[in-house]
């Protein structure tokens, strides 16, 4: 279908650019038929050429033809297109159908018009329009789709010509199936033979008419008649149309002719697509999923039975709620998508991981500003909620909060044993303690029960023996008369314990009574009021002995039986040993006689063989028949020590305290004491309500009996669930205080339990204190005794008992105030998911493990869910017994389920890898952006370099070095750089406030005055002063942003140039002599040149060229020694990669080179000849000298203002100084005291960049704490004092760690051939050794270490690595000064160029040198400029100017870099040649000069 | 997406700076830029704007309406460092000093479709009471460095008590701006 609907289309657009002549024709057509008919259009596909070439008779006969099958056709243009002809070309059709049509248009329109107006007359409406609609209808229903629409309406333009026939036929069609045609009218024949003679081409046009007027002309049968005839009239003479014609024709008629002006203008219907077929279209080309639910089958792989997993026990957690319609929807996609299968779990449902969504949200209320701004504004009152503690036993939370309320009842208290007991005390108790252990067994008489029973049993055994006598027993079967035997055994053991129990009770009764008795005639005086009575109940003598003797005898009996059927079982046994006994014995004896025959050969296993005495079995006794007697006197003897003898009168004690205590006049002294010490004693006691105290009682005394009383009730109002209860007893004796006797913890009551129904219970409690008393009182936890001698010692404990009830209060309205049921128990259940085992069941709890467990089993835990796993795990551990506890616990045991790939995945993903390490701050990849999205979009090679950087960390390179020595030095400093740097990027991300937020600093007074001052300053000084722009950080920069501004302002003392034949000279500086240099005299030779130059010429034409990053700029040239430029030159500064942070800018390494040059004019007109048309000079410049200025000087600096001496070569030829005009001028004296050319400059960035703060870092130390904090308190003192200066105490060595500055100086021998070079001149020597030090490398610390820290390497760390900054020079120089015995110091402060720097100062005789460390140069006390160079100089070939470069040696790219900057190599004369000499100086310890000679040569005629 | 170049996923934000609330403030106007991760570049579309300057409405709203639009495109390789907005006020002081009213900084919404976004502003709060006069008397008030600050969150944390720019020195003005994004 898609392949074919192609074709279609292609074939429409073929169409459409032929159509349009037909559009055109179309809009010609009366507006009466805005669409033209389709069934007519089909067939013009198929003849189309026919339609552009043929006649136009053949043409119109055609459709004629068509119109009748036109279905058929529609069929088969569908599948026409593949078959089409060729299609003519728009042109062809063009002009042969545009004259044939203008013949149609006028044939048809005088047709129609004739026809319409014999019609129309009675016709209001225009009739195509209302036939029409049912046409198209017709058509849609025939022809189905678009695609043949589409075809036909292309197509349909083509045979425009057949419209009018068209339309008519169809309107024929229509009238026909209208009711018939009524009578009278004019038969078909007729109609068409009146409308035929005048058209011959279109025989069917003529039909139309009587059926048309048949349509219409239903209500005007009469008319028809005369009217017939009219239009026959009209159709010949055309004259009288006119009159005829209403307004709606001739606006017909109108319209017609309006469109054929518009011919040649294209207009198009709007390309609409109805709703329907759009909604087909995209039926084909979208999949809109079912709404419906997929039965499970179709979701599971064939004849597989959906599984639930959940039925099988395992944990599936909720899923996440999704719509159901959505969930259809999902299914159905996944169904139709190829490997949709997978996402089904086995139950037929999607698969989905448990709901993640939280029930409460983590996240803060975000603010909506829907309502007003003061809404939020308002301050909102809100009252104050209290907090309640431990919100997990609240009870009733989420119900409505109840107060509950528990009643405790205090009554009493009673003490079983206190210190203050005497002996008859302690008595007294334990005869109460008896006599209520008497009253509690005889309450239950146990022994009476038994007795009972076992009578019951014996009864039960006689009538099972004698079923004779009762046949109606059930099955009195030997087993149940073996059980009955057997527990009638039992029940005797207990009744006898039983009754030896009661009897032992009875007498230790007496005893004690007895013992208390002796007691109280002993002491004489009684302290208890106890009194025991001895009731004699006389019993039956006759019947009692009768009652004794039968239980005797079936005592016996039993036993009797008892005995026999053991000893019978004893037989048995007895039996089968004997026989085995006898059977071993026949076998050792014929082992004997074996033996005995044997014993010569044998002698020495027979040991071996005989079997041990313990093997051989004994011979069994036979067991002993039972005897009755001896029974009988068993069970006599023992009835006589457990029972009541027969006849013997049963005893019931009975306690009362009806006896009198002795009054205090009639005690010795030590009871008096104790009494009196017992009535100084009271009690109280505080009730604690979850470890907190609620209430207590009063003070109550103790009373002489050892009771006390309270009778309180304490009603707590609780809303907490009661963990504990506990009544605290305390007692107060006299006025010592309270001490704390014992705690009691009382049960929480049942929920039936309320008050007034609450029975009074004693709670028992104890004390284990130890109180020793002098008088008669006993102690507690001390030794006492009863006898005399001391002995059989008693240890009593204070102890006793309270009497107390505790229940649950009833409200006003008769409803307990207990916490509801659900709460306590249930509650907890059903509230599970909040609650936690702790809250149930209390801290304690958690580990009894049967509590845990039962918990668990009560609240109905999921054992599947795997947030209940340990639990479930503990509590199955616990009650199997088996305890493994493992010796881990994890932290986060659900990371895994949150791993969406392995670690191993994710560690060979090359995009994770990449951001890790950009997130490390690796330099390699710091800057690296736009991550590619994919792996495969990352190249191999972005690793590379990591990965060879990692490898070689340990691999010295020297390809890039020239000595191995360098590349140890550098590969060191790289690895110490890298840990420094490691370090820094943590205190990168330190962020200061000022770092962040602006602020104008308060303004003091100084400031405010100078700013006052301002304000009367003039608006416009005659000399400007520079002013302080705004500092920029360097975050939001990009390149171009930078700029470096050199302000060249001007020069001194340029060199000239001498005449070229001038004599060789040579510069006598190596001559110098420091005591020249001081005298500061001007140098002898000066006045020779002087002649040479005659003032006014022009002796030198100098130039500055500065060149910073390859970029070059210059200034115009100025001419004499002393220009004057004042130009300002601006060059665009690039950070590496671009990184603009402060890091990055500090580790530039580039150096801006400011170049002096002579320009000079050389004629090279080669003839003469045409000198006199035009002049050819060749320009060439000079280089004179070159200023050198690091950018971090510039960077750190901000700015750099002042005027320098130029860096001039030692050798330049063909130049000399100019010295005698200065002094004739008398100009600037001073200056001219000095040697040297000077520039003045002013050097700045644009816009002016905040310079990194130093790391602040407290880096450990080794030193002292002592010193260390004295040192810090004098730097802060300093600080205070001159805030400018920059005092330096503690330095940083080159391991990080912080060491007093001191540490470094030590004198240091220098090399022995730096001394021996000028053994008597120790001023030379000074200078060799300063020279020295200077020409060890330069590199500056804030370049190898990004971020300002100073690191301070050793003299010997220095020479090993031979790079260091000015303060490793100056020590270095310092101590080779030291030992040279000089007096030396350390200078730090501020350089021009440098910044802050270090200097060295020597003391001499009579003055102090600063020496430059890094220069070499050295300069007076009280000189501002006067440098010597203590530079050797090389002669070089005649003719030529070029000059040497001088540097220490260090690396080869800043030498490249030195040359590239003098630009010698930018000659573009013809006959240029270059020389280079390259001379290196070595030096000890591995110190080089280099001097580089770059020459170039031209040649002179 | 280009078969030749890496591949990137595009973000394109339209909105507006609707209107703001500064009760206390009149006649200001607003900058905006964007702070984004290092993986993202704007593609189409200005990255900066500065707007006109608007009045309070003279209805009970008070509002400063500014109907500002904003339109940029970004295309990344990573969500990480998803772009945010960040705009500042400013407007005149008593003195004509144009001074700094709000800074307020949101994410670029994560979902398509209309978001309509309230931010609150807050200023940088003077470290004295003496700095805020004379920050006040100079119509020099504390600024920002850079207004993309707000959108980092670096140098924020409290660890270091030095360095803590601690939520003290910032006020949250009774102050809000309304910021839709919209597609088109």
């Amino acid at each position: 279908m898609k392949s074919k609907e192609e074709k279609v289309k292609i074939i429409t657009k073929e169409f459409v650019g032929e159509g349009e002549d037909a559009e055109e024709e179309r809009q010609k057509k009366p507006s009466k038929v805005p669409r033209p008919k389709r069934k007519k259009q089909l067939p013009a596909a198929g003849c189309e050429e026919m339609v552009s070439e043929n006649s136009p008779v053949d043409d119109q006969q055609e459709p004629v033809q068509e119109a009748s099958d036109t279905r058929l056709l529609g069929v088969t243009s569908r599948r026409g297109p593949r078959s089409l002809p060729p299609i003519p070309s728009a042109s062809r059709t063009g002009f042969a159908e545009f004259s044939m049509r203008e013949r149609m248009r006028e044939k048809l329109q005088a047709a129609r018009s004739k026809a319409e107006s014999a019609l129309l007359q009675d016709i209001p409406t225009p009739r195509p329009r209302r036939l029409r609609s049912p046409t198209e209808k017709e058509s849609e229903t025939e022809f189905g789709t678009e695609l043949a629409r589409e075809v036909q309406r292309t197509q349909q333009e083509h045979d425009s010509q057949g419209y009018s026939r068209v339309k008519f036929h169809d309107s024929v069609r229509k009238i026909k199936s209208k009711p018939p045609v009524p009578p009278g009218f004019p038969s078909a024949e007729e109609a068409y033979n009146f409308f035929t003679f005048n058209f011959d081409p279109e025989p069917e046009e003529s039909e139309e008419k009587p059926k048309a007027k048949n349509r219409h002309g239903a209500n005007q049968e009469e008319k028809e008649g005369e009217e017939e005839e009219p239009p026959v009239q009209e159709g010949v003479s055309k004259t009288g149309e006119e009159e005829w014609l209403d307004g709606k024709e001739a606006e017909d008629l109108l319209l017609g002719l309006d469109h054929a002006a518009e011919d040649f203008v294209a207009v198009r219907p709007a390309e609409y697509e109805s709703v329907h077929v759009r909604l087909q279209k995209e039926k084909e080309l979208l999949f809109v999923p079912s709404r419906r639910t997929v039965p499970t089958y179709k979701k599971l792989p064939e004849n597989v039975q959906p599984r639930y997993l959940e039925d099988e026990g395992l944990y599936i957690g909720a899923r996440p709620e999704v719509p159901r319609i959505n969930q259809n929807i999902m299914e159905n996609r996944l169904l139709t998508q190829e490997p949709g299968r997978r996402w089904f779990g086995d139950d037929g449902r999607i698969l989905a991981l448990p709901n993640p969504i939280k029930p409460v949200p983590s996240r803060p209320p975000t603010w909506t500003r829907e309502q007003d701004v003061k809404a939020e504004l308002e301050t909102q009152y809100k009252k104050a909620v209290k907090y309640i503690h431990r919100s997990q036993h609240l009870i009733g939370s989420g119900d409505s909060p109840g107060n509950f309320q528990l009643d405790i009842d205090i009554s009493g208290l009673i003490f079983t044993h206190h210190p203050c007991f005497s002996r008859e005390h302690v008595l007294a108790a334990k005869l109460a303690q008896l006599y209520d252990q008497y009253l509690a067994r005889r309450q239950r008489n146990k022994a009476k029960f038994l007795t009972d029973k076992l009578h019951a049993l014996r009864n039960a055994v006689q009538v099972g023996l004698n079923p004779a006598k009762t046949p109606k027993t059930l099955e009195t079967t030997p087993k149940t008369i073996n059980e009955y035997k057997s527990e009638i055994r039992q029940t005797r053991k207990l009744r006898d314990a039983e009754e030896e129990k009661d009897r032992t009770l009875l007498k230790t009764i007496i005893k004690v009574w007895k013992e208390m008795k002796s007691l109280r005639e002993f002491q004489r005086f009684t302290n208890t009021p106890l009194k025991l009575v001895l009731r004699k109940e006389k019993v039956d003598q006759k019947a009692d002995e009768e009652a004794y003797e039968a239980e005797i005898q079936a005592e016996i009996n039993e036993l009797l039986e008892e005995h026999t059927e053991e000893y019978e079982q004893k037989m048995e046994v007895y039996r089968v040993t004997q026989q085995q006994w006898k059977a071993w014995k026949k076998a050792q004896r014929a082992k004997k006689k074996k033996k005995k025959q044997e014993v010569e050969e044998h002698s020495a296993n027979e040991e071996r063989e005989q079997p041990g005495p313990g093997e051989e079995p004994e011979k069994p006794a036979p067991p002993e028949p039972v005897d009755r007697a001896v029974i009988e006197q068993q069970v006599r003897e023992k009835a006589a020590q457990s029972r009541r003898r027969p006849g013997e009168p049963t005893l019931i004690p009975e306690l009362s305290l009806a006896g009198s205590v002795t009054p205090n006049d009639q005690c010795p002294r030590v009871e008096v004491m104790r009494r009196e010490d017992v009535k100084r004693r009271s009690l109280f006691l505080k009730v604690t309500f979850n470890n907190k105290e609620v209430s207590r009682t009063e003070s109550r005394p103790l009373g002489a009996d050892f009771r006390v009383h309270f009778g309180q009730i304490f009603n707590l109002q609780i809303f907490n669930w009661p963990e504990s209860l506990t009544l605290q007893i305390y007692e107060t004796a006299g006025h010592s205080g309270t001490t704390l006797l014992a705690e009691v913890f009382l049960p929480i009551p049942e929920t039936t339990v309320v008050s007034g129904r609450a029975p009074i219970e004693e709670v028992e409690f104890s004390s284990n204190q130890h109180v020793t008393l002098d008088h008669e009182g006993v102690g507690s936890g001390v030794p006492f005794s009863f006898e005399a001698d001391g002995s059989n010692q008693l240890i009593l404990m204070t102890s006793g008992k309270v009497s107390n009830s505790v229940a649950w209060a009833i409200g006003e309205n008769g409803i307990p105030l207990i916490p509801p049921l659900s709460q306590q128990n249930i509650g907890f259940r059903s509230a599970l998911k909040r609650a936690d085992a702790i809250s149930s069941i209390g801290t304690s709890g958690l580990t009894d493990m049967k509590k845990l467990a039962k918990w668990a089993a009560e609240s109905k835990l999921d054992p599947n869910d795997p947030s209940n796993g340990p639990l479930m795990q503990l509590i199955s551990v616990a009650t199997s017994g088996e305890s493994y506890i493992p010796g881990f616990f994890r932290l986060e045991q659900l990371q895994q389920e949150f791993n969406f790939v392995s670690d191993e995945e994710l560690n060979r993903s090359k995009r994770f890898r990449l951001l890790l390490l950009r997130s490390q701050e690796v330099p390699e990849f710091r800057h690296y952006k736009q991550i590619p999205l994919y792996d495969r979009e990352i190249m191999e090679r972005v690793f590379q370099d990591y990965e060879k950087r990692l490898r070689d960390r340990n691999v010295i390179e020297t390809k890039d070095h020239i000595d191995t020595h360098r590349a140890t030095v550098a590969k060191c400093l790289q690895q110490v750089r890298e840990s420094v740097i490691n370090r820094f990027l943590i205190a990168k991300h330190h962020f200061l406030l000022s770092d962040l937020i602006v602020e104008e600093e308060v303004p003091n007074i100084s400031i405010l005055g100078l700013s006052l001052f301002k304000l009367a300053e003039q608006k416009r000084p005659l000399r400007p002063r520079r002013k302080g722009r705004k500092k920029v950080t360097a975050q939001n920069l990009s390149d171009g942003d930078i700029k470096l501004l050199v302000n060249i302002i001007r020069a001194y003392d340029i060199p000239v140039r001498k005449p070229t034949a001038s004599k060789f000279h040579q510069t006598s500086r190596s001559s110098r002599t420091f005591a020249e240099k001081h005298a500061a005299s001007p140098t002898t030779h000066s006045p020779a040149h002087s002649a040479d130059y005659p003032l006014g010429q022009v002796s030198v034409r100098p130039f500055v060229e500065v060149s910073f990053q390859r970029t070059i700029c210059h200034t115009t040239t100025a001419e004499g020694p002393n220009p004057s430029w004042n130009e300002e030159l601006e060059l665009p500064f690039r950070a590496p990669n671009g990184d603009y942070s402060t890091t990055s800018l500090q580790s530039v390494k580039d150096d801006v080179f400011i170049n002096i040059f002579d320009e000079v004019l050389y004629d090279v007109l080669e003839d003469d000849r045409e000198r006199g048309s035009g002049i050819h000079t060749r320009i060439e410049r000079h280089w004179l000298g070159c200023v050198k200025i690091p950018f971090s000087t510039i960077y750190f600096q901000a700015r750099i203002d002042g005027t320098f001496k130029i860096d001039i070569p030692p050798v330049l030829l063909g130049y000399s100084k100019e010295q005698s005009v200065m002094m004739e001028r008398g100009f600037d004296s001073v200056r001219s005291l000095s040697e040297g050319s000077y520039i003045t400059l002013f050097i700045t960035l644009e816009p002016q960049l905040v310079p990194g703060e130093s790391v602040r870092e407290k880096f450990d130390s080794q030193e002292d704490e002592k010193l260390l904090q004295a040192t810090e308190k004098f730097r802060a003192e300093c600080t205070l004092k001159f805030p400018t200066r920059q005092c330096l105490t503690t330095v940083v060595d080159i391991s990080g760690k912080t060491v007093f500055v001191t540490r470094y100086l030590k004198p240091l021998n220098p090399p022995q051939e730096l001394l021996n070079a000028y053994p008597n001149n120790p001023q030379a020597t000074a200078e060799l050794v300063a020279r020295y030090v200077s020409l060890i490398p330069f590199l500056p610390d804030t370049v190898s270490f990004a971020g300002v820290c100073d690191l301070w390497s050793t003299s010997d760390q220095f020479l090993d690595l031979l790079a260091g900054d000015e303060e490793e020079h100056a020590v270095l120089l310092c101590n080779y000064f030291l030992s040279m015995g000089k007096k030396a110091w350390l200078v730090t402060g501020n350089a021009i160029p440098e910044g802050p720097t270090a200097y060295v100062l020597t003391q001499e005789q009579s003055h102090y040198l600063i020496w430059n460390p890094c220069s070499g140069h050295f300069y007076g006390q009280f000189d501002t400029f006067c440098p010597l160079k203590s530079v050797s100089c090389l002669i070089g070939p005649d003719n030529f100017s070029g000059f040497p470069l001088h540097m220490p040696y260090s690396e080869m790219k800043p030498l490249i870099e030195a040359v590239y900057s003098t630009g010698v190599h930018n000659i573009d004369a013809p006959n240029v040649e270059f020389a280079l000499a390259v001379y290196v100086h070595p030096y000890p310890k591995n110190v080089l000069s280099v001097w580089i000679y770059v020459a170039s040569l031209i040649r002179n005629r | 997406m280009a078969a030749a170049g890496p591949s990137v996923f595009l973000l394109m934000v339209n909105g507006q700076v609707e209107s703001a609330q500064f009760p206390e403030y009149d006649d200001l106007y607003c900058k905006y830029c964007f702070v984004y991760g290092q993986d993202w570049a704007p593609t189409a579309g200005l990255e900066e704007g500065i707007s006109q300057i608007t009045s309070k409405s003279q209805d009970a709203r008070r509002a400063l309406v500014w109907n500002f639009p904003i339109d940029v495109t970004f295309k990344s390789t990573n969500p990480y460092g998803w772009p945010q907005i960040v705009l500042s006020v400013y407007g005149p002081d008593v003195f004509g000093n144009d001074v700094v009213r709000g800074y307020g900084a949101v994410h670029v919404p994560l979902s398509p479709g209309r978001h309509k976004k309230t931010i609150p502003m807050f200023v940088p709060e003077s470290t004295s009471k003496l700095q805020k006069f004379t920050s006040w008397f100079m119509g020099r008030r504390p600024e920002y460095t850079d207004p993309k600050v707000v959108a980092q969150g670096e140098g924020r944390e409290g660890g270091n008590t030095e360095a803590a720019i601690s939520k003290a020195a910032w006020i949250y003005l009774p102050a809000w701006l309304t910021l839709s994004f919209c597609p088109q």
